[in-house]
């Protein structure tokens, strides 16, 4: 997997310009060309616009001096479909957009933007969300893995850039479900006992991992997912999350709750969403 | 990269702001963004929900279909009490869910405390001008204007200062100062000095700043929100509760449907089955287990506060017993946090030529005052006030300029004229002021500082540790009148070294008896301290904490190990942390838990209270503690001193064995209210014991006796066994063998006597079908759970100790078990010999005559169980005693 054209959509919101940042930053790893969208909706206030641009503009001299080939894109109408349109011209890779407040007031799963964007795209998409701006360069970056991987080799590749682009550590987390039987309640095992247990898929995005030479730590721990990825973040002050995004429909959501949204409204530090569609490439 | 790591103008840049702040409606979309600045509550599962949750246990479940089939039975056949049953049963589920609910309910209010820690307004830049706005209002890219006695209300990155200095004691723990700059700063950022964290105070200067985290994503927000979500879990007897529960409610359902199968097959009808199935749950189910095991537990908390420990959540006491390591901090806790001054020394030959000096120093680089009579200021600096004092020093001295105490320097310093003469006088961290010392003085001369005299003071310093001493250095300089002062850098130079003052915070006298306790029952202690290595090490020599080469681990090592290799060194026996803040209590929790050890942690400050909820015991310090540390804390320790930790784990232990003593006693009691069952199935007899009758033993009379078997005295060898190994069962083989097969039957023998002795005298033949409401079933019956009751008063004195003589623990040495005794005899009176008792509970009077044979059946118990504690004595050890 090798990702060629990065897209990262800017608007008047400076999470935005920090995703764009990151989009850079993995561009850069990547060998990449960027693409620094703007996309002015029909309606939209001429001062959004404005400060849109000048960030555009400012995300280009970043560009420039870090020697990434960039180009500006400005174009109107419903983000959505104009992205989607740059995508399948472009042929881009992947996409980098931040979450926006909404994101995390509403359920995130029942009609955001970025759910719009993260289901909508043709290509690979990084949904960013920016909480913290003092961590510039994530040194530990913490990735959370379930039991079951989908296009394992993509996320891998992902990590890998990205861990290169920031020259970080990487920390490879599962949280599984504790271990209960009918009588005894939850059962303790230790660490190595836990790790005794890895998943297959996580093995195998381990060995992905090895291939492409990215140094990491795993740690497994029992619970609820959500929120002790938050917590993990927490207690060990990493400074960048990347977990897959929810495969969990609107109603699963509702009945069983959703871990990714749980970690969007609590995360500690800056949180990547991947959706990744690229399948063993 | 970090914002600490940036330039000025890179710091604009990295947050998309200016030196003018940020216009309004930019602070307005940022808002929106990213959310007010607060501490918000972590979404928790509301209280209803965890009140419903009581509810739906398995147990509860089994008591729902009960009740709501006993309540079916009423509607279908009216009049055959069912709905009474029906009822009480209701009455059982909800006593149950009230009391479990109480023993778990703690309201959080630690995040309460720590809101209030945020100011309210702030003065920041808008569109380039000073506003005050709401401290909610903040988002990053603001900047802020920082004055004397401000909060700071989020974390900022210092863009210009002059002469700022903050206190973070919220974060770190240090009540010293520190000073802020604007210069960028390579290292950890929670140790830059350009950074001011939200939560912590300006005490002195002003400056600006531009901030880069806001709310729950600052430093303080992580502590709100890791004090807000990490838990310890359930406790081990929660733990095993529910393991009780369900053993016994599945031993109970199997019983009820297999006879209940077998009456189908033996051709009873399918009323006398039902009535029988429902029967049989009701007798296996302990109902009067929770609430007895919550009263007793609140009875230990009363007896800790005793004690000096205020425990906050009922199922902390036994939480205690548990414990298999406490992790302690040294100050305060193990020590008296006093400090005096132990041993004063300087080069040359006399160790104590130059003490007037040092101690002139002591008195006059000394921030200590008098007030009221009373000495106060910074322990450290009382201790060199009173021994310059008691020493009688001849010099006086008028300040004219100070260098207070900050972090990076280590060391204070003053301009005072001393005699006349302005002189400097600088006492500190002896690393810092020898570095600063061009000569040394000795036997009254002065001489300079060379590399075997500096070889020889490190000497000293190293020796003056080893004794477990805090040492500071003391060096003076002559300044010239002409001399300019401008800051710390100019004038802290080319000082004489006068000598070293060792300073000692005495052990509190009860820790090393407190600390043999805890080695004799295999509970480990792990120091952690801010202070240094050796010093650390000296003090846990000298209170036994240490006794082989011990672990010691430096915060700075600490930082860089693995979890792989903070667990090896763990595992070793003897660990001590040095040089830590409480930054790095939570992942040494975090380690011991994830390896299965139950840990209790000692915390005092904000930053403390993470670890102190991750803890199976979180102890916060009474006297020393802040709002936030005990209100995350499971106990509050009153005098501070460890040895009522031990004292407070003592009385765990001990909760644990009673527990143990009176679900011997509770269930020993199942087997007569079964075996009338079994018997009104399989041999077509009258119904020996009704469901009411069995409700009044389980929630009646056994209540109150149990409570007194939990208020017996701890075992003397308790404290000389190792901790229960998490994999021990509160509800073994061996206990369930006692009660079961042993204790069980002469009780149920007792009652089955009793009811056939009323029958056949009362003319009854076998297979005759005797009305429910003639006297002589009534009699009967009532025979037969007087029966029960007396023999459960033999039982109660059997089950106070699992393998000692009544004789040797003296009849007379828990008064509460008479209490208990007369409640259990009232209520059978009540029962027997009221019209109320005798309507409520299906009984009729009974002779004199019977009495007198159950109480045969009593005695025999009581004798039986002697005998078999004499055996287990003689022949068994101790685990298979029960």
């Amino acid at each position: 997997m090798r990702y060629q054209r990065i897209l990262t959509a800017i608007n008047e919101h400076v999470q935005s310009e920090i995703a764009a940042r990151y989009a850079l930053q993995f561009a850069a790893a990547a060998g990449a060309c960027l693409d620094i969208c703007f996309v002015e909706e029909p309606g939209h206030q001429t001062e959004h616009g404005q400060i849109a641009r000048a960030a555009a503009e400012r995300m280009q001299n970043r560009a420039k001096a870090a020697g990434v080939p960039c180009r500006l894109l400005y174009e109107r109408g419903d983000p959505l479909t104009e992205i989607r349109r740059i995508v399948k011209t472009d042929v881009v890779d992947l996409v980098f957009v931040a979450t926006r407040g909404e994101d995390v007031k509403r359920r995130f799963y029942t009609g955001t933007m970025a759910r719009r964007l993260s289901r909508g795209l043709p290509c690979s998409v990084a949904l960013v969300r920016v909480v913290h701006l003092g961590r510039i360069h994530p040194k530990e970056i913490l990735v959370p893995l379930k039991s079951r991987l989908s296009h394992a080799a993509e996320r891998a590749a992902f990590i890998a850039v990205l861990s290169r682009a920031f020259d970080s550590r990487v920390h490879l987390f599962h949280v599984t479900r504790p271990l209960r039987t009918f009588f005894h309640g939850e059962m303790h095992l230790t660490p190595l006992e836990w790790d005794q247990r890895l998943p297959a898929d996580i093995s195998r995005f381990i060995e992905e991992l090895n291939r492409r030479r990215t140094a990491h730590e795993r740690r497994l721990a029992p619970g609820v997912a959500g929120r002790v990825i938050s917590v993990e973040a927490a207690v060990r002050r990493h400074d960048l999350i990347v977990m897959g995004a929810s495969e969990r429909g609107r109603a699963g959501s509702l009945l069983r709750g959703n871990p990714v949204e749980q970690v969007l409204r609590e995360t500690p530090c800056d949180l990547i969403v991947l959706k990744p569609v690229h399948e063993n490439q | 990269m970090k914002i600490s790591n940036l330039k000025l103008d890179e710091i604009f840049h990295t947050l998309v702001t200016s030196d003018r702040g940020l216009d309004r409606g930019e602070a307005t979309r940022r808002l929106a963004e990213f959310g007010p600045n607060g501490i918000e509550e972590t979404r928790r599962k509301p209280l209803l929900l965890r009140f419903a949750g009581q509810f739906t246990h398995f147990l509860a479940i089994l008591l729902w279909i009960a009740a709501a089939l006993s309540l079916l039975s009423e509607y279908l056949h009216p009049g055959e009490g069912m709905g009474m049953l029906g009822a009480a049963i209701l009455t059982v589920i909800f006593l149950n869910a009230g009391f479990t609910f109480f023993q778990e309910y703690r309201a959080e209010r630690a995040l309460d405390a720590m809101k209030k820690m945020l100011p309210f307004r702030v003065k920041t830049l808008r569109d380039g001008l000073v506003s005050e706005v709401p401290a909610a209002d903040i988002v990053p890219g603001d900047i802020l204007l920082l004055e004397e006695g401000d909060r700071v209300p989020a974390d900022t990155r210092i863009i210009e200062c002059t002469s700022m200095s903050v206190s973070n004691a919220l974060l770190t723990g240090e009540s010293e100062p520190v000073s802020r700059s604007s210069t960028p700063f390579d290292g950890d950022m929670l140790a830059s000095p350009n950074i001011a964290f939200a939560g912590t105070t300006v005490v002195g200067g002003s400056g600006r700043g531009a901030v880069f985290a806001t709310g729950m994503r600052t430093e303080f927000g992580r502590i709100a929100q890791l004090t807000g979500t990490v838990t310890p879990g359930l406790s081990p007897l929660q733990k095993e509760i529910v393991k009780i529960t369900r053993i016994i409610g599945a031993i109970a359902t199997i019983m009820g449907l297999l006879f209940f199968i077998i009456g189908q097959f033996i051709g009873r009808t399918f009323w006398d089955n039902f009535l029988f199935a429902v029967g049989i749950i009701v007798a296996n189910v302990p109902e009067g287990l929770l609430p007895t095991v919550t009263l007793s537990l609140a009875m230990a908390s009363r007896r800790m506060a005793r004690r000096n420990v205020i425990i906050k959540t009922l199922i902390s006491v036994e939480t205690l017993g548990s414990v298999s390591v406490i992790c302690t901090d040294k100050t305060g806790t193990l020590t008296k946090n006093i400090m005096i001054v132990a041993e004063t020394a300087c080069l040359g030959n006399d160790p104590h030529g130059n003490d007037e000096w040092l101690h002139t120093v002591g008195m006059l680089c000394n921030n200590a005052r008098e007030l009221d009579g009373e000495i106060r200021g910074d322990p450290t600096e009382i201790a060199l006030l009173r021994e310059a004092r008691s020493a009688r020093v001849r010099h006086g001295g008028l300040r004219i300029r100070e260098f207070p105490f900050d972090a990076e320097r280590k060391r204070m310093s003053t301009i005072t004229t001393v005699d006349g003469a302005p002189m400097m006088l600088t006492k500190g961290a002896p690393e810092s002021v020898l570095a600063i010392c061009r000569e040394c003085r000795i036997g009254g001369r002065n001489v300079t500082f060379d590399n075997a005299l500096r070889s020889e003071a490190d000497r000293l310093y190293g020796m003056l540790m080893d004794r477990g001493l805090r040492v500071l250095a003391c060096a003076i300089r002559s300044i010239d009148s002409a001399e300019a002062v401008t800051n710390s850098a100019a004038a802290e130079r080319d000082l004489t070294f006068l000598g070293f003052i060792g300073l000692e915070d005495p052990p509190r006298p009860e820790v090393a008896a407190a600390i043999r306790k805890c080695r004799a029952g295999g509970i480990r202690i792990i120091m952690i301290t801010g202070d240094a290595t050796r010093t650390a090490l000296a003090v846990a020599k000298r209170i036994g904490l240490v006794q082989k080469g011990a672990v010691a681990i430096e915060g700075g090592n600490f930082e860089r190990m693995s979890d792989g290799d903070l667990r090896t060194a763990l595992s070793e026996g003897e660990v001590i942390f040095s040089r830590m803040t409480p930054k790095h209590k939570l992942r040494v929790v975090n380690i011991l838990k994830e390896e299965g050890e139950r840990v209790a942690v000692t915390g005092d400050g904000v930053n403390d209270a993470p670890a102190l909820k991750r803890a199976d015991i979180g102890i916060a310090m009474g006297l020393s503690g802040t709002d936030v540390a005990r209100e995350a804390a499971d106990m509050i320790l009153l005098d501070d001193n460890f040895a009522s930790i031990v004292n407070a784990i003592e009385e765990g232990r001990a909760v644990y064995e009673n527990i143990r003593k009176f679900i011997s006693y509770i269930f020993s009691s199942n087997i007569p209210e079964i075996v009338p069952y079994l018997a009104f199935v399989l041999f077509r007899i009258p119904l020996p014991l009704t469901i009411m009758q069995i409700l009044a033993v389980d929630i009646g009379t056994d209540m109150l006796p149990a409570l007194a078997l939990g208020a017996e005295k701890p075992s003397p060898d308790l404290m000389q066994r190792p901790p229960r190994s998490p994999r021990e069962r509160l509800l073994n083989l061996p206990l369930l063998a006692r009660a079961y097969l042993f204790l069980g039957p002469i009780e149920a023998m007792a009652g089955m006597f009793g009811f056939f002795f009323i029958l056949s005298t009362g003319g009854w033949q076998w297979g005759d079908v005797l009305p429910a409401h003639s006297t002589l079933y009534l009699q009967a019956t009532t025979a037969c759970l007087a029966a029960i009751i007396i023999t459960q008063v033999a039982n109660i004195f059997a089950c106070r100790s699992f393998r000692e003589s009544i004789f040797t623990l003296g009849f007379f040495s828990n008064k509460m078990i008479f209490a208990g005794i007369l409640s259990e005899i009232l209520i059978l009176l009540f029962i027997v010999y009221t019209p109320a008792g005798n309507a409520l509970f299906g009984t009729a009077p009974i002779f004199g005559n019977v009495w007198f044979i159950l109480a045969l059946f009593a005695l025999s118990l009581f004798a039986a169980e002697e005998i078999r504690k004499a055996i287990a004595r003689r022949y068994c050890s101790g685990g298979a005693v029960e």
